[in-house]
Formats: structure tokens, C-alpha cells, sequence
């Protein structure tokens, strides 16, 4: 009896589902909303939010809500241009590097050359993409780890670019960059929150509803399985590299906007402030560092919780130097509860 | 194979090659280079590097990373200073202090690692900015001045002609770290964890033990690199430590370290920071930007991944040995 | 049982979800090789890892020399002087040969120093009880694969391990390999020791073995019989419950049909010389070999993962060079289910529809440039419906599914391509025997319906019931190609005995 005879006879999709695990699913076999990785971000989002209310006085105040959605939109590109390398099961140690270089070069083009600011912005981005571009060359083709890759080239940008710009800042810039950072939306919400909205739309755009994007979480996954279907793997890394540098390079822009100026030491030295922000964000919001799958909005949300804690801890006058080391007890409790949360799950045979 | 093949597979002959390469290229073009002076600066930086290096080597064998390696050696520098200046410790009893610190936050780095299975990258990212924070946190990012005479004459003086001081404990570490890793259980675990976890389980090795004692290790010689940096700086900056990664992954690298584990080189790490050190001479001597050192530090670590990468797969090329 | 080395007394064991063990015996006599057949999943590996100390068991238990034992780790077995030689090397690469024999014993303090002088002397005793010559200074990865075997049984002697766990043993050796390795088990067990035998190939488990354990879906299909009288149908039928069933599928005459594929003279980087291979439209061409023969690889360089490096390469008679597997799925039409399917055959952390959908997504994208849930489903459903396969929802993680059920995505995800030419790499280890007589018969109907099937196994019984020719591969080397008489036993001699003049060659 040839297979294709039986193919009725046995009803193969959703309504087969055993029992005794509905509670806990959804239709789809994903995790019930409650208890995504998202939701409870989105809970310590609003708990914290309470306690920082109630406990200063400024939290709530317009001037400071403005402050934090400019900076969560930083952080939270931060965190995006860290995420589309981390798909790939690799990390970009460069990011602050590239960001730092393309906000530099961008002032240099309107400072040095006089271009016009929309030429000297693409011009920037498209030094990020091109910096990406190496990083994942060289990593494709050595097949080496991209933590020393990036480590290495992280130095080189970063030496480069100090070497020609001689440290010194461009602060001439035309003033629509400072006005675009200072500008307010319905008396406090600033057009960076919406660059960065767009950003994590676009990036939802790609892995949900592209070609391109579910190859970059199967190649991220499996390579060697991303092969064996056709996928081209190293190609895609590439792009993954490439996106993540021009992330990186917007993002350095909103840093200028938000400052007025282009400043070499922006992301600190080697650009190495960046990388607890670029991880923050994408680990919180449960992008798994081994590759192969994201959380745009988790990262999102991520950055926007780890923002606020940071704000509201100096409003309560922590002292801003413990700050970090909050932020770093974070991530550890972090990674804890993710792992109990996982484990949990998988105790009971969901993905989570 | 004769004696000059067997030198050519070790790793340490490369980059000794390099050195008096380097050595005979930056003297002729300036004499100078060879003057006492030039080479007592040269041991001091090669001296600390060593340390630094060693801290991130030991991590390395066991193929795992440690990014808190700077923020472990400034907290131990803050305080060794800060003890010796606000409680007027002795120096000796402020050293071991600092080391202490340096163990123990090495060793709460290998506990969380082996405890939780997640990957020593994101906790030690972690640590790093805890152990960065509790530095700033005691110092409010201001220097402690008040470090004792004594402790300023070991960083600022000679043992033997151009030998610095601080060159000593670097030198007696390295001894220590070859025996431990060539003659000792322990350093034989750690180098078998590296090269293969699951065997290194199955054959009777506590991976979590190892993990812990390679992490104490390095926090150790991370706090004593620090200690060694009060002692040359002549005052406990809470900025040592900041530029350590890099510095701290090229020497073992061009020392041909494996990343993936189970095989590092002392002396090849000791002849990398030597290498690393007179290009950053050299680069003062030539009156180059210093910032073009960071440039350099990363093609050089480039240039030696990409090198034992290929060095590796010919290897691998070679025919395997006659079938029984 | 008195004169048990090693005896299990009603040993069960639970998984959140599966019962892996129920109420399993076995008793190993002192000085005697002992058989533990099964299928995969019938509870082989959870008793091994009982009885080496990974896993603990839920009741029952475990006697060394009659007396109760209870392992928490790896190392108390050790201490216990159980070893163990696994299937996936266990050595340290860079480590010398003496080093890995001795690694347990370089010492109980961690810093006391290691006497090398002592470490050699002993490894060198252990490795002349074996009668091995190897140079103790040597690194293992410079070693063959069956030199690191031995080296793995010298080092669980050096443990002066009672009890030797065998685990698939003889899975990458060639036959003059296996020889040895046998002569070498004789000569222990006429020392005393005893011996658990895991392995999938009957012939040897019947050479070798004085005794057999069956198990059979956790449970005991037979317990500690004698192997004498048993008969390899007997093993089969205590393994899989009832007589093994081989359709009576003919061999088809395809000499006529027009050929899909063609290598002629063709060599590859990876060490394939002047290979010459014929596959026909309708076919199903057997490419037979031993582990490490290099099957796997060509395959691979057909599907232009490694290039051909010389001679030709035609599909439908036209000349093509293959640069990469993209080319060879959507200009070629060539599809390769992997062998290894967690890692290269399937995303295992990506749900059914993501995987079975992975080759069409580039074809299923709309003219804006996006991609839909919905147009993925409408291509892969009908044929995840076809192969029966059983999950939850599309939705479900393929990690999630039983092993046969995950092989059937990854053969879904290639019907939905809709390829040509197939090639299946062992395409029916590790799972159930009702999926796999499933699979058996899609390949047969695919070929009917005009497919050319290139199918690699060293499942000599799903060689002969499938394939219409057989090919036999030996050193990256085609040594021949036999007409399948359908005759077992003549089949098997005749192929074993290409294999054998090759390697005396």
C-alpha cells in the first residue's frame, strides 16, 4: 500500500494534542502569555515603576520620564545591535567601536568635507555596515570564535579612528541634531523612543516575516543543518554583522543627537561601556546566547527595565558609582531566574 | 624529526623568533633601544603584562573567559591601597588582603559558573561590572595617595642591573604556573577539562572543583598584577584594570593558546608580552600616536589566531600514525 | 546468581515523561563477555549509565560480587573498578598516550607532584599486557581511531577494572580492526575479566558473546541466556517482539531508465579517487560501506558542500559543477537527508512547520518581500499529513518528537521540495521498527514514482530489502557493484568479502 493511500487516516496537526498540558499552552504550543520571559519583564517594568513613583518624587515627572525613554532608546539599540550577532550564536565586542566611528565619521563628512547631514547620516551607517562587513568576513573565513574577532577589531576601529580624528571632537554640527534630541512629543516623549520603536519593528519585520530573518535564526540555530537545506550560511552570518554594525552606527547618532556633539570618548574607552547595556538587553529579554532564537520585544523591554532601575536607584541617591554594580547583580539574578524559568518549562515539555 | 623540526612545533619558537627579530630591527634603528634604561621599562611592562597575561591564560586552558580580570585586579589594587591608607595596615598584611579579595572573587566567579552551567562570558560580564561598581562604590573614582614609602621603593627600584623589583614575583609566578601545569594533578585537570570536558568527567575529575581553582587562580594573579601597578604607579588608581582585556587575551594568543581549551604555553605567553611590549616601545621611541598601540594589539591578535588556525588545521593535515 | 560479576536485580528508572527501565535484571558472570542488545530507546544507554554511575536508579538494585552497591557519580564506579570504553572517544586530545592511560591516577592530592617516571612504567606494563606497541610519548589525536580504542580498554585496565563496559565497540573499526579487538577481549576474559558487549551487529555479538540480555521497550526481553542455540532470528524476534518482516520487494531492472546522475572519474579534496557511480531515474542505488569509509563525504561533495576536485559530475547527462548545496537543491534538483539528524538534519530548537519549510522559504516569499506563516503551511502540511507524522501542532519544538517522528520531517521537508534526485543517509537509525518499516516503504514508492534514490546504510538487512544494485565503498574508494539477489547470506558474504579484498590490497 503505497504511503499517500493511508494519508487520511490519521489526522496528523493541532488536534492531536495530548492531554494534560493545556493549562500551561497555548494554541499554538507556545508558552501561555503569563508566562513568557516578556510578561514578566513587563510586570517588573510596572512594580518598579510603582516603587520609584511613590518612593521619589521626580521619577514621574515629565523631565525625567523624557530623560529615561531617551536613554532606553539608546540602550535598547544597544541591545538590538548586540541581538542580530548574537543570533548567529556569536557576539560583536565592537559594537561601541563601530558606533563610536560612524558618529565620527558622520561629524568629520559634515565638519571636514561640508556635506549636507543627510548624505554625512547615511555616510555613517554606512561606515557601521561596512566595519559589520569586516567583522563578519573575517569570521566567516577564519571560522574562528567572533569574541576574538571582535575583540581584536573592537581595538583596531576604535585605534583607527582616535589616530585620525587626532581625539578630538566634532562639535559643529548643524543644530537639527541637537533639536531632534531635545524635541518633545506630547510634552515627553522623545522622537529617539520612536527611532528605537521603529527599529524593534522593522527587526520584528525581518525574523517573523522574512526570508532573510528565519535563515539568520536557522543558520544561528544549526549551521549545519541551515547547509544542508540550501541555506548560505556564511553569507548570512555576514549580513548579521553587517545589520549589527549599522544598528550600532544609528544608535551612536542618537548619542549625538542627545549630546550635540561627536565625542570619541562617547562609549568610553574602546567602546567598551557599551557591551553591559548591548548584553543587558537581549539576555533580560531571554535571547538565548547560543544562537537561534530572539526577543525583539523582550530586548526591548529589557533595556527599558534596565534604564529605569538605573534611573530610579540614583534618584533614591544609591550613589551612582553602585549603580553598576546593581546592574551586574541584575544580569546575574537574570540568568538565574531564566534558567529556573527554562528549566521549569522544560520539565513540563514546553520550549520556552 | 630532527631537533630544528621539533623546535618548529613547539610554541614557543615562533614567537622567539619574533622577539629577536623585533629586538635586532627597533636597535638598529635606534641604539638606544638597548640602553639600561629602555630595558628596565621594558621588564616593568612585561612584568605586569606577564601577570595580567597568566591571569587570563589559566581561563584559557580550561576554555572558558574570564572578562572580569581587570575589574578583579583594580579592586585588589583599591584595596591594598585603601587598606594600607585608611587603616594603616602594613604593606605585607595589605598584600594578602588584596590577594585574598582577588581568590575570592575568582572563586565566586567559578562557583556561579559551575553551579549554574551558564556560559563564564555573561558571568563574568556580570562580576565585571559588580566588582567595577564596589571599586568606585569605595573610592568615588578618587586615587588613594597616602602609599608607604616602602611599598613605592619596591615598585620604583632595581634588583640586579636594568631587573626591576616588580620582576620578581612575575618570574616566580611563571615557574609556579609551568610546574603546576606540567607537574602537578591539578594543572593536568585543568588542561584535560580543556581539551575535553566530558572525558575529563567521566575519568574521575570534578569539573566544578577544577573550574573554581582555575577561576581562584586567576583572580589571584589578577590581584597581584594589580598590586604590582600600586607599587609602579607609586598610588592605588581606581582606573587599573580599565585597558586589561585586550592586553590580557594578546600574550596568550600569540603565545599560541588554544581558545577552545586544553592548551596554553607559559613561556610562549611570557616571550607574547615581550613581543607586545618592546612594539609599544618601539612605537614610543618612533614617536607614534600611542593610541596606534591599541591598533597594533589587535592586528597582533588577529595575526596570531589566524596563525595558530593554520598552524592547527595543517597539523591536522598531517597522515595519522601507521594502523596496528 | 552466584559467579556474577555484575548483577542488576529489578532495576527501574523514570524520565519526566518516559519510563525508560522497568523492573530490568542482568546477570554478568566472572570471566565472561555478556551481550545487552536492543533497539535504540529500549533502555540500553539509561542501564549503562545506571551501572557506570550517571544516572541512579528509581528501585532495584545494583551487586558487585553480591554485594549491593549505590553509585552517586562516575567516579565512584571507577573506584568500584568498572570501566568503561565509549562509543565517542573519551580521551584528551593533546595529552600523551601514557597520560590518558593513567589520567585517574596521576594523584589522589592535587598538588602533589606527578611522577612521570612511575605514570610511564605503568602505562607501559598495561599497554604490554595488551600486547600493544605504541609509542607512550605520542599525542592521542595523532592516533587511528582504533589505536585510541585501545588505548581506552588499556586505560579502564589500568583502573584494574573488574568489569569493562563495551559500548558499540566495533562502530568505526574495518573487519582487520575487529579481528584484533576480539583476539584482545579473548585474551581478557581469559584473564578474568568481565565483559558487557553493547553492539548493533548481530554476526559479532553471535562470535563473541557467551551470554545475552535483551531489552525491549524498558523491560526484559530475555535475561542472561546462554547465546549457544540462539540464532540471529532469535535475537531479532526477542529484540523487536515478533519475526523480522522483509517485504518481498524484487529487485527492479532500471538498466533502461534514463540516468539522473552521473560521477565519472571523480575525486574530491576530502580523498575520494577515481569514483565512478551510475544512479538511475526510479532507482534506488545501495552505497554500502563501513563507518569511515567515506559515504557520508561524498555525498556531501555531490551536494557541493566539498567541491569535486577532479572527473565529472553529470545530472541528466549534462556536465555541472556543484559549488554549493543551494545550487544543487533548486539548479540540480539533489536533496540529502543527513545521517546525523539533531545536528545537521533538523533545527532541533525550531518548531515542525520552520523545519520542514526551511529550503522553500526563498521560493515562498511574496512579491513585497515577505514571507507568511500561511504560505509555508499550504507547501509542507499536505506532506507532514502524508507522513503521519505526530505532533501536537505545527507549532511543536522537533526537538520535543519521538526520533522516528523527527525523521520524518526530515525526509517531509525534501517531498515538499520536490527533488529528483535523494539521497538518504542512513535514514532509519535510532528509530522505532514500525516508522522505519514506513520509511522503507516511501523510499520504495518515491523511486516508483521516478525519483532517483542514492541510499547510504550499514544496515546490511535495509540494504538488501531496498536497494535494486549495491555499491560497495571501502577507503574512500568504490570497490564494486553487485546486482541484490535479495539472498541475505550470500549478499553479505559477497559484500564483506569486497571489503576484505580491498583492505588486504
Amino acid at each position: 500500500m503505497p504511503p499517500g493511500a493511508r494519508a487520511t487516516s490519521l489526522p496528523a496537526t493541532d488536534a492531536a494534542r495530548p492531554q494534560g498540558r493545556s493549562a500551561l499552552v497555548g494554541r499554538s504550543g507556545a508558552p501561555r502569555f503569563y508566562l513568557t520571559n516578556e510578561f514578566g519583564l513587563l510586570v517588573l517594568i510596572l512594580g518598579f515603576g510603582a516603587i520609584f513613583g511613590l518612593a521619589t518624587p521626580g521619577f514621574l515627572s515629565a523631565f525625567n520620564q523624557f530623560n529615561l525613554g531617551r536613554t532606553a532608546a539608546i540602550n535598547a539599540m544597544i541591545g538590538f545591535s548586540m541581538m542580530t550577532v548574537i543570533v548567529t550564536g556569536g557576539l560583536n565586542l565592537a559594537v561601541g567601536a563601530i558606533g563610536v566611528c560612524s558618529a565620527m565619521a558622520m561629524g568629520w563628512l559634515i565638519q571636514g568635507l561640508g556635506l549636507p547631514w543627510p548624505v554625512a547620516i547615511l555616510g555613517g551607517v554606512g561606515l557601521g555596515a561596512a566595519l559589520g562587513l569586516v567583522n563578519g568576513w573575517m569570521v566567516v573565513r577564519s571560522g574562528l570564535h567572533s569574541f576574538i574577532i571582535t575583540l581584536a577589531t573592537m581595538s583596531i576601529f576604535f585605534g583607527v579612528m582616535v589616530f585620525l580624528t587626532r581625539a578630538q571632537s566634532f562639535r559643529g554640527l548643524p543644530p537639527v541634531f541637537a533639536e531632534f534630541g531635545r524635541m518633545k512629543l506630547l510634552g515627553w516623549v522623545s522622537p529617539l523612543l520612536l527611532v528605537a520603536v521603529a527599529a524593534a519593528l522593522g527587526l520584528i519585520l525581518l525574523y517573523r516575516f522574512t526570508a532573510l530573518g528565519r535563515e539568520m535564526l536557522a543558520a544561528g540555530a544549526r549551521p549545519e543543518a541551515a547547509t544542508l537545506s540550501g541555506i548560505q550560511v556564511g553569507r548570512v552570518f555576514v549580513l548579521c554583522h553587517m545589520l549589527s554594525g549599522a544598528i550600532a552606527a544609528v544608535t551612536a547618532l542618537l548619542v549625538v543627537a542627545r549630546t550635540g556633539a561627536a565625542i570619541p570618548s562617547m562609549a568610553g574607552q574602546l567602546g567598551q561601556d557599551w557591551l553591559l547595556p548591548a548584553f543587558l538587553g537581549p539576555v533580560l529579554g531571554g535571547t538565548l546566547l547560543s544562537g537561534g532564537r530572539v526577543s525583539v520585544i523582550g530586548t526591548f523591554l529589557g533595556s527599558v527595565l534596565v534604564t529605569m532601575l538605573a534611573n530610579g536607584l540614583l534618584l533614591l541617591k544609591i550613589g551612582e558609582f553602585w549603580v553598576q554594580s546593581c546592574l551586574g547583580l541584575l544580569l546575574l539574578a537574570a540568568v538565574l531566574l531564566d534558567k529556573g524559568r527554562r528549566s521549569f518549562l522544560a520539565s513540563r515539555k514546553i520550549a520556552g | 624529526m630532527s631537533p630544528f623540526a621539533r623546535a618548529l612545533r613547539t610554541d614557543w619558537f615562533g614567537p622567539l623568533l619574533v622577539t629577536i627579530l623585533a629586538v635586532i630591527l627597533v636597535s638598529a634603528f635606534d641604539p638606544s633601544f638597548l640602553a639600561p634604561f629602555n630595558i628596565q621599562v621594558l621588564l616593568l611592562a612585561v612584568a605586569v603584562n606577564a601577570l595580567i597575561a597568566f591571569s587570563q591564560m589559566i581561563i584559557i586552558a580550561i576554555g572558558q573567559m574570564n572578562l572580569a580580570v581587570g575589574a578583579i585586579g583594580g579592586l585588589a589594587a583599591i584595596s591594598f591601597a585603601g587598606a594600607m591608607q585608611v587603616w594603616g595596615l602594613p604593606p605585607l598584611l595589605a598584600a594578602i588582603m588584596g590577594l585574598g579579595i582577588g581568590l575570592l572573587a575568582g572563586a565566586l566567579n567559578g562557583l556561579f559558573i559551575a553551579w549554574t552551567g551558564i556560559s563564564a562570558f555573561v558571568i563574568t560580564l556580570a562580576s565585571l561590572s559588580i566588582f567595577k561598581g564596589i571599586n568606585l562604590g569605595i573610592t568615588k573614582a578618587e586615587p588613594f595617595y597616602g602609599v608607604p614609602q616602602s611599598v613605592k621603593a619596591f615598585g620604583a627600584t632595581t634588583v640586579l642591573g636594568p631587573i626591576p623589583w616588580i620582576a620578581v614575583p612575575a618570574l616566580v609566578v611563571a615557574v609556579l604556573l609551568w610546574f603546576l601545569l606540567s607537574r602537578l594533578p591539578l594543572g593536568r585537570f585543568i588542561l584535560a577539562l580543556g581539551g575535553n570536558a566530558h572525558a575529563a568527567e567521566l575519568s574521575g575529575i570534578s569539573v566544578s572543583r577544577t573550574t573554581i581553582a582555575a577561576h581562584a587562580i586567576s583572580g589571584g594573579l589578577a590581584a597581584l598584577a594589580g598590586l604590582m601597578l600600586v607599587a609602579r604607579l607609586q598610588i592605588g588608581q581606581p582606573t587599573i584594570g580599565d585597558d586589561w582585556l585586550i592586553l590580557s587575551f594578546a600574550a596568550p594568543v600569540i603565545g599560541g593558546a588554544v581558545l577552545s581549551g586544553g592548551h596554553v604555553s607559559v613561556a610562549a605567553t611570557v616571550l607574547g608580552t615581550v613581543i607586545v611590549a618592546i612594539i609599544t616601545q618601539a612605537l614610543v621611541l618612533f614617536r607614534i600616536d600611542p593610541f596606534f598601540v591599541q591598533v597594533v594589539l589587535g592586528v597582533l591578535i588577529l595575526w596570531a589566531v589566524g596563525l595558530n588556525r593554520w598552524k592547527d588545521t595543517r597539523l591536522a593535515g598531517t597522515p595519522k600514525g601507521a594502523m596496528s | 546468581m552466584t559467579g556474577a560479576a555484575l548483577e542488576a536485580r529489578g532495576v527501574s528508572k523514570g524520565f519526566p515523561g518516559v519510563q525508560a527501565l522497568k523492573d530490568v535484571s542482568l546477570g554478568l558472570a566472572k570471566g565472561s563477555i555478556h551481550a545487552l542488545l536492543g533497539e535504540n530507546g529500549a533502555g540500553k544507554s539509561t542501564l549503562i549509565k545506571i551501572v557506570t554511575g550517571v544516572h541512579r536508579p528509581d528501585s532495584g538494585e545494583l551487586l558487585l560480587d553480591g554485594a549491593p552497591v549505590g553509585f552517586a557519580s562516575p567516579r565512584d564506579a571507577i573506584a568500584a573498578r568498572i570501566g568503561t570504553v565509549h562509543q565517542e572517544r573519551n580521551l584528551i586530545p593533546r595529552f600523551s598516550v601514557g597520560e590518558n592511560i593513567m589520567l585517574e591516577q596521576l594523584g589522589s592530592r592535587a598538588l602533589r607532584p606527578i611522577d612521570y617516571g612511575r605514570v610511564n612504567t605503568e602505562a607501559k606494563r598495561w599497554l604490554a599486557s595488551l600486547d600493544l606497541d605504541l609509542d607512550l610519548d605520542m599525542p592521542v589525536s595523532r592516533l587511528s581511531v582504533a589505536q585510541m580504542q585501545m588505548v581506552e580498554i588499556a586505560k579502564a585496565l589500568a583502573l584494574r577494572s573488574r568489569v569493562l563496559l563495551l559500548d558499540e565497540p566495533t562502530a568505526s573499526l574495518t573487519p582487520h580492526e575487529t579481528v584484533a579487538l576480539f583476539r584482545l577481549l579473548r585474551k581478557l576474559k581469559d584473564e578474568g575479566v568481565s565483559m558487557l558487549f553493547v553492539s548493533h551487529k548481530l554476526e559479532e555479538v553471535q562470535e563473541i558473546c557467551d551470554a545475552v540480555t535483551v531489552l525491549r521497550d524498558g523491560r526484559n526481553a530475555c535475561e542472561s541466556r546462554a547465546m549457544a542455540g540462539l540464532g540471529r532470528q532469535d535475537l531479532v524476534r526477542l529484540m523487536i517482539g515478533r519475526a523480522e518482516q522483509i517485504p518481498d520487494w524484487q529487485a527492479r531492472d532500471v538498466s533502461a531508465a534514463p540516468v539522473a546522475l552521473e560521477l565519472k572519474d571523480v575525486s574530491t579534496s576530502l580523498g575520494h579517487r577515481g569514483i565512478d557511480l551510475t544512479l538511475r531515474k526510479g532507482e534506488i542505488l545501495g552505497l554500502y560501506g563501513l563507518v569511515g569509509a567515506g559515504r557520508t563525504e561524498l555525498a556531501k561533495s555531490i551536494i557541493g558542500l566539498y567541491p569535486a576536485t577532479g572527473g565529472t559530475i553529470e545530472v541528466n547527462r549534462v556536465p555541472v559543477t556543484i559549488g554549493n548545496v543551494s545550487e544543487a537543491i533548486r539548479t540540480h534538483r539533489i536533496g540529502y537527508v543527513s545521517e546525523d539528524r539533531k545536528g545537521e538534519g533538523l533545527v532541533l530548537m525550531h518548531s515542525v512547520l520552520e523545519n520542514a519549510g526551511m529550503t522553500l522559504w526563498r521560493r515562498l516569499t511574496s512579491r513585497l518581500g515577505l514571507l507568511t506563516d500561511a504560505a509555508v503551511r499550504s507547501r509542507t502540511e499536505p506532506f507532514i499529513r502524508k507522513l503521519e507524522v505526530r505532533t501536537p501542532s505545527l507549532h511543536q519544538t522537533v526537538g520535543n518528537l519521538s526520533g522516528g517522528n523527527q525523521q520524518k520531517i526530515s525526509v517531509a521537508k525534501w517531498l515538499a521540495e520536490g527533488v529528483d534526485i535523494l539521497i538518504v543517509d542512513e535514514p532509519t537509525v535510532g528509530i522505532d521498527i514500525k516508522t522505519k518499516a514506513y520509511l522503507h516503504e516511501l523510499l520504495r514508492d518515491l523511486s516508483a514514482a521516478g525519483t532517483a534514490v542514492l541510499l547510504i546504510t550499514s544496515d546490511m538487512p535495509e540494504m538488501i530489502t531496498l536497494a535494486d544494485r549495491v555499491v560497495v565503498m571501502n577507503a574512500y574508494r568504490i570497490q564494486g557493484d553487485l546486482p541484490n539477489t535479495r539472498d541475505y547470506d550470500a549478499m553479505s558474504h559477497a559484500i564483506m568479502d569486497l571489503i576484505h579484498r580491498a583492505e588486504a590490497a
